[in-house]
């Protein structure tokens, strides 16, 4: 406490304010001895007519000997002030702190979200460069681990926008970063004198370097990268904060790119899958007309399980073999057991003038105690005789295939059999028709049938408006057949979201002479 | 996006020495796994069971992985020596287990038990009351 009059005169000190101020011995001017906050604040209170004491929180305020005091007055009778000194350094430093802490949190809970909102790994590192120069340094780079020598360098300088290059050099040759890459063992963030800095990572129009923080990016178990932070010589070198807080910013800034680049890797593994699992274009076989279509499911995984192959004959007489089958669920298992059965029926072509063998053989050779993951499938031996085609037709547990003659009627092919991949022992029955010139054969898969929509939108299109729609197809080449089914269907389905749809029609093409013999034969069904 | 209104609901009842679950709603991609480990847990549960029987009345759509589903189910029970029934199959799944010939495995009976439980095994399940409905 310290007592001054209306003159601006020390009248008393306590041992408190003697300590604080020593030079305040009673009879000097305050002005000499008290800061100028304090001899304002007593001036303002002897000049104000009033003479209250200042509402509660607005208390003067200053730092006295670099401590921060808050000075309460209480007037006195005689018009002398005295001065409560309290020291607030504490609280105030607290509050500081706090403040800092949300800025930080609000800004880290900022980089998390504009990082995860993305799964694009360019735009992860160039946004992770952006926000390290927006409060943490005045230049950024985001390295991402090399692939061979060549080290993919986002660039930012605060302000600027951030610029993409590739650097080929070897980066243990920078002290730090090697480590930082490799991610494992995790390395701390270090420090780096900014003369050894080689001149890739000196950004243009930086200026002179102060000082250089290299900090690992952690990744999912795998390194993400890492930030190096870049100050210009005149600022203030990283504080030991600054550094945890730039380890903070890493670590969701790794988070965010290694989830990009999972993300990134899967995708071009489904995108090459899709490649190698796509159905193969159709066309004439040996006097027999093939056509196909394939609407993937339009879900996010977009590998589905529908399938479709036709195997020419090696031997030019004998028949070729068509299959289109269906595998249960979605996404990677689906592509990889599709690529197993189309794998496995290739290599059992030598069989196939025997579904039934075929079947089996494929049957036991998906037979997994892991999981009851099925297919289900058709297969189709057709081979031109005369103007028309003989085919031979076996369904492993897969919808009839529809046969399409030349008045507009529309057959179910009736062959049976169990579905494929978990029954140990099966069976199924195979049928054998012709098909005259303009008459086709029709295999799909369930896609088609259950689509949902229609006038109401939640009936299933149905086998009745499929064979209804095919009567109407009689006598058409086998792309017309497809592409009308495939049309009814999305015209069917409207925005709905669908399966997998498969189609193949297999045509006896119509011959220039209509008089050929046998043209107009009938199937002949066999049990 | 409309909300799916066919989850698949069950409800479990323990009778002496059966189980039934009755099925509401769809069973498909988003639901089958619920069925398999429902049934399963009370596969384990009842080392006395005989039959485990799924009441299909109310079932909705089947999709290729409800019977991926049904087919585990089927394995799980024959692993177990219970046999399992589908009772009172809609027109839909009837033709379903029909086109793929599933309905014959799905509810075979299980090869001869392995070592048959012990009669007072049996009998002391029988004189049990029947336990109270869980629903889940």
């Amino acid at each position: 406490m310290l007592i001054a009059d209306v003159q601006g005169i020390v009248a008393r000190c306590n041992d408190a304010a003697e300590a604080l101020l020593p030079a305040a011995t009673p009879g000097t001017p305050l002005a000499d001895v008290v800061p100028d906050w304090l001899r304002d604040a007593h001036v303002g209170l002897n000049s104000s007519g009033a003479r209250d004491a200042p509402e509660a929180g607005r208390a003067a305020a200053g730092d006295i000997d670099g401590r921060y005091f808050e000075a309460h007055p209480t007037v006195r009778d005689d018009g002398s002030v005295a001065w409560w000194l309290v020291d607030d350094t504490d609280h105030r430093l607290v509050r500081e702190a706090l403040r800092m802490e949300r800025e930080l949190s609000a800004f880290l809970a900022k980089a998390s979200s504009v990082l995860l909102s993305s799964l694009n790994l360019e735009r992860c590192m160039d946004v992770t460069a952006q926000m390290a120069t927006e409060s943490l340094a005045d230049a950024a780079l985001v390295i991402a681990p090399a692939r061979g020598h060549r080290l993919p360098v986002v660039t930012c300088l605060r302000g600027g926008t951030p610029e993409t290059a590739t650097v080929t050099v070897n980066p243990d040759a920078v002290p730090g970063l090697g480590e930082a890459l490799r991610g494992f063992p995790p390395v701390p963030s270090r420090w780096m004198d900014p003369g050894g800095a080689p001149a890739w990572m000196k950004p243009e129009g930086m200026g002179p370097i102060g000082s250089i923080v290299i900090t690992p990016l952690p990744g999912h178990g795998v390194p993400a990268g890492a930030l190096v932070l870049l100050r210009r010589a005149e600022a203030a070198a990283f504080s030991e904060e600054e550094e945890v807080f730039a380890r903070l910013f890493a670590a969701r800034a790794g988070a965010g790119m290694s989830a990009a680049r999972l993300y990134a890797e899967q995708s071009s593994i489904s995108e090459l899958l899709m490649r190698e699992l796509l159905p193969p274009a159709l066309h004439q076989i040996s006097g027999v007309d093939f056509a196909g279509g394939y609407r993937p499911s339009a879900d996010h995984e977009r590998i589905g399980g529908d399938f479709y192959d036709v195997h020419p004959a090696t031997v030019e007489g004998d028949a070729s073999l068509v299959l289109l089958g269906d595998v249960c669920g979605k996404g990677l298992e689906a592509a990889v057991l599709t690529g197993r059965i189309r794998n496995t029926l290739h290599a059992l072509l030598p069989f196939a003038d025997d579904h039934q063998r075929m079947l089996n053989l494929l049957n036991t050779s998906m037979l997994s105690s892991h999981h009851t993951r099925f297919a289900t499938m058709v297969l189709a031996s057709a081979v031109r005789r005369g103007s028309a085609v003989d085919l031979k037709l076996t369904s492993g547990g897969h919808p009839r295939p529809l046969i399409v003659r030349a008045d507009g009627t529309v057959e179910e092919a009736d062959t049976q059999g169990a579905l494929i991949g978990v029954i140990p022992a099966i069976a199924s029955t195979t049928i054998t028709t012709s098909l005259a010139p303009g008459e086709s054969c029709v295999l799909y898969t369930d896609g088609i049938t259950e689509a949902k929509g229609g006038p109401m939108g939640g009936d299933l299109f149905g086998e009745e408006r499929l064979k209804r729609a095919l009567s109407g197809c009689a006598g058409m080449p086998a792309e017309g057949i497809v592409e009308h089914v495939q049309m009814l269907a999305s015209q069917w389905l409207g925005d709905g979201s669908h399966d997998d749809m498969a189609v193949v029609v297999i045509s006896a093409p119509r011959t220039h002479h209509l008089s050929a013999v046998n043209g107009h034969t009938r199937g002949r069904y066999t049990a | 996006m409309t909300t799916h209104p066919h989850h698949l609901q069950l409800t479990t009842v323990d009778e002496q020495s059966s189980v039934r679950i009755e099925l509401h709603g769809d069973l498909d991609y988003d639901n089958a796994d619920l069925l398999v480990q429902e049934a399963t847990a009370r596969l384990a549960a009842r080392p006395a069971l005989t039959d485990l029987h799924l009441r299909c009345a109310e079932l909705g759509a089947v999709d290729s992985m409800g019977l991926c589903a049904l087919l585990m189910i089927a394995r799980r029970a024959t692993e177990a020596g219970v046999r399992l029934h589908l009772d009172d199959r809609p027109a839909r799944l009837e033709r379903l287990l029909s086109l793929t010939g599933t309905l014959g495995h799905l509810t075979a009976p299980p090869p001869t038990r392995p070592p048959a439980p012990s009669a007072t095994e049996e009998s002391a399940g029988a004189a049990r009351p029947p336990g109270p409905n869980s629903t889940t």
